[in-house]
């Protein structure tokens, strides 16, 4: 079976196994089942911290108008999540003008940058100064890549501003769950976990959801739109696919069908896309979506490079594969032509008298089902 | 041909070619930390695209994206036990540059005439110039001005293309003025209002959105009518409803030709009509 179909399937096996996923999860940390509510909106605990969170959250980062939240707020949303560095500030100030009505039934979670104790805790203070509150229930670590990223210093100073009633619980946020969240289950030291999780992405993402899970975190997936959707030029083919009605709704949903995330934070700029995102808490994935998002994958797939580094040193004349499919992926994806040119031509000259259709056989597979050889011709013939 | 035409001829070919292959600075070339005497590049430079922006800014690229961002290239500048973090984000066109610097600037801060506009604070500056978006941030606690004056002043300088701000910012009324933004998508959160400008003042906010044609606006007014249940027609520009939301408190939507404009958040009816109507004296 190809690692296409593979992939199919996990996205088509999602619907079958959400229920028993359910059951299976249900009174570990309470319940992961979605509970209906007036309204439509569905509600999951939070893991072991015990908040009881609406499904779907709001994602404030490029939100530019405190309306929409205020909306949302009001609709019954009740998981905010911003950032210090959102906006340069500016972010943290609108959620917290927009919020303070109904702080007392909300939850903000907010994230530090800083890479020692003294600058994280600074940081928070300033962050409770914008939000306008004396606590957050979520305080992240942002964007921690590699164990290496999260020294026990930062995790120390989340016990500090815990003992201070800053934050009720401690969280760190990533891009790389497979790596991370091992790690973070291991240290024990944190409550929830904010990683990146969408239908693109391998079933060992999966795995490691229901790991942290299982492990008593919160799990809260961030970038479930698969970040492309909204990227994509007017008239560009890949954007054209990704932004057809209903693609959003159906990634969003097939996220909140894993029975291991417990809330979601999609991004929305206005109250078209928060309506749209409401939806998903009142209605199931259906076989339907599940064809659109199949659909996706097809297209995507011999293109869309995952940079997961599988490829890395693969290449039996030494092209950094990765890398070139990045430069393609600027000029087919982006329509910057003369930055994937750039930077292709900034390669060494062995690599540059490479052709690819030279070879008589290409020694790199991709895991994810990019058509390498291809792929790597194409750049070859645009930019060299 | 006389020879003084053919002399003007060749020079015309030869000033145009210069233009033609002058080499146009790029991100790369611009940041420096050779800039200012007495500091030097502290580690590698830095390089992202489109789709790694996250990797250096995480959740903050979506921000950048939504603007029009190409490229960004870093380096940090040292010089004894201070550091500086020097960033310069090449947008898609000076306007996108001047959006994100909009987007991310102080509301407190004073705004500077630097480039197209900047800020400079003590540990932080930031301008628009051209193409171009450029952050300094400096560490450790305290006051950097100098520092960050020199590089952006050597920057400034370095970076060419437009210095004047989107024409846009002058159409709203200086007084009480807190920020004006460039909008990227969903004005007022609105999602028929796809892009424009917004300017918050002590008291309500004002925006304007570009349509392509008179009769594209006619349009989105039309569905901001629907929109807004019970909105009754104001004597406003060509055409404008008044409305009352709960999230926009009183609104006075108006068309002037293939503008649409508007305040909104004000205490009742004849106030947001009345600041609508200055308004649309402003716009071109």
């Amino acid at each position: 079976m190809s690692r296409t179909s593979t992939r199919r399937d996990f996205i088509s096996a999602s619907v079958i196994t959400s229920v028993a996923g359910l059951a299976s999860t249900a009174g570990l940390w309470g319940s992961t089942e979605p509970t209906p509510a007036a309204g439509g909106l569905s509600y999951r605990i939070l893991g072991k911290t015990g908040l009881k969170v609406t499904s779907v959250g709001f994602g404030c980062m490029i939100t530019s108008d405190a309306s929409v939240i205020e909306r949302a707020a009001d609709i019954g949303i009740n998981y905010f999540d911003t950032s210090r560095g959102y906006q340069h500030g500016n972010n943290e100030r609108m959620v917290g003008a927009a919020l303070k009505r109904k702080r007392n039934s909300l939850y903000i979670a907010t994230k530090t940058d800083g890479s020692t104790k003294a600058a994280v805790l600074k940081e928070l203070d300033t962050s409770l100064l914008e939000l306008g509150t004396d606590h957050v229930e979520v305080w992240h670590l942002h964007g921690k890549d590699k164990p290496a990223d999260a020294p026990d210093e930062l995790f120390e100073a989340q016990q500090i501003a815990k003992q201070q009633g800053k934050i009720r619980f401690a969280g760190v946020s990533t891009h790389n769950p497979k790596e991370m969240i091992p790690f973070l289950v291991k240290k024990g030291a944190t409550d929830v976990v904010l990683a990146t999780y969408n239908f693109t992405m391998d079933k060992d993402v999966a795995d490691v959801m229901a790991q942290a899970q299982q492990a008593g975190m919160g799990v809260v997936a961030m970038k479930v739109m698969a970040g492309g959707f909204r990227r994509g030029k007017p008239g560009d083919a890949t954007a054209s696919k990704l932004q057809r009605p209903g693609a959003m709704l159906a990634a969003l949903k097939w996220v909140l069908n894993d029975p291991h995330v417990h809330t979601t934070i999609p991004s929305m700029t206005g109250m078209n896309q928060l309506d749209e995102n409401l939806k998903a808490m009142a209605e199931p994935y259906s076989s339907q979506e599940e064809k659109i998002l199949a659909a996706h994958l097809e297209f995507i797939t011999p293109l869309y490079c995952r940079m997961c580094g599988e490829c890395d040193g693969h290449c039996a004349q030494g092209l950094p594969v990765a890398n070139v499919l990045r430069y393609l992926t600027y000029a087919d994806g982006y329509g910057q032509f003369a930055l994937g040119r750039e930077n292709f031509q900034r390669l060494p000259e062995e690599a540059l008298s490479v052709r690819c259709g030279d070879c008589p056989t290409c020694t790199v597979e991709c895991p994810n089902g990019v058509a390498v050889r291809k792929r790597m011709s194409r750049a070859q013939e645009l930019f060299a | 041909m006389k020879t003084s035409v053919r002399f003007a001829w060749q020079l015309g070919w030869l000033l145009g070619a210069v233009v033609i292959l002058a080499p146009v600075l790029r991100a790369a070339d611009i940041a420096d930390c050779k800039l200012v005497p007495g500091w030097q590049q502290d580690g590698a430079s830095r390089h992202y695209a489109a789709d790694n922006l996250f990797e250096y800014l995480d959740g903050g690229a979506e921000g950048y994206l939504l603007y029009g961002f190409k490229q960004l290239q870093g380096v940090t500048c040292a010089s004894g036990d201070n550091s500086i973090v020097m960033d310069l984000s090449e947008m898609v066109d000076s306007e996108a540059a001047y959006g994100i610097f909009s987007s991310n600037r102080d509301p407190h801060a004073p705004l500077q005439k630097i480039g197209m506009g900047g800020q400079l604070m003590p540990q932080r500056s930031t301008f628009a110039k051209g193409n171009f978006y450029v952050e300094l941030t400096a560490t450790p606690d305290g006051d950097h001005t100098s520092a960050l004056q020199a590089f952006t002043a050597a920057l400034e300088q370095r970076i060419s293309g437009s210095t004047t701000p989107p024409e846009q910012i002058a159409w709203f009324a200086p007084e009480k003025l807190v920020s004006v933004h460039l909008v990227p998508e969903s004005v007022l959160g609105l999602p028929e209002l796809r892009r424009g400008y917004v300017a918050e003042y002590d008291q309500g906010k004002a925006f304007v959105v570009e349509e392509a044609s008179p009769e594209a606006a006619q349009t989105v007014l039309g569905k901001l009518r629907a929109r807004f249940a019970g909105s009754k027609s104001a004597p406003v520009a060509d055409e404008a409803i008044l409305a009352q939301d709960k999230y926009l408190d009183w609104v006075c939507f108006f068309r002037k030709g293939k503008f649409l404009g508007g305040y909104t958040n004000l205490p009742d009816g004849p106030t947001a009509q009345a600041k609508a109507s200055k308004l649309v004296g402003r716009l071109p």
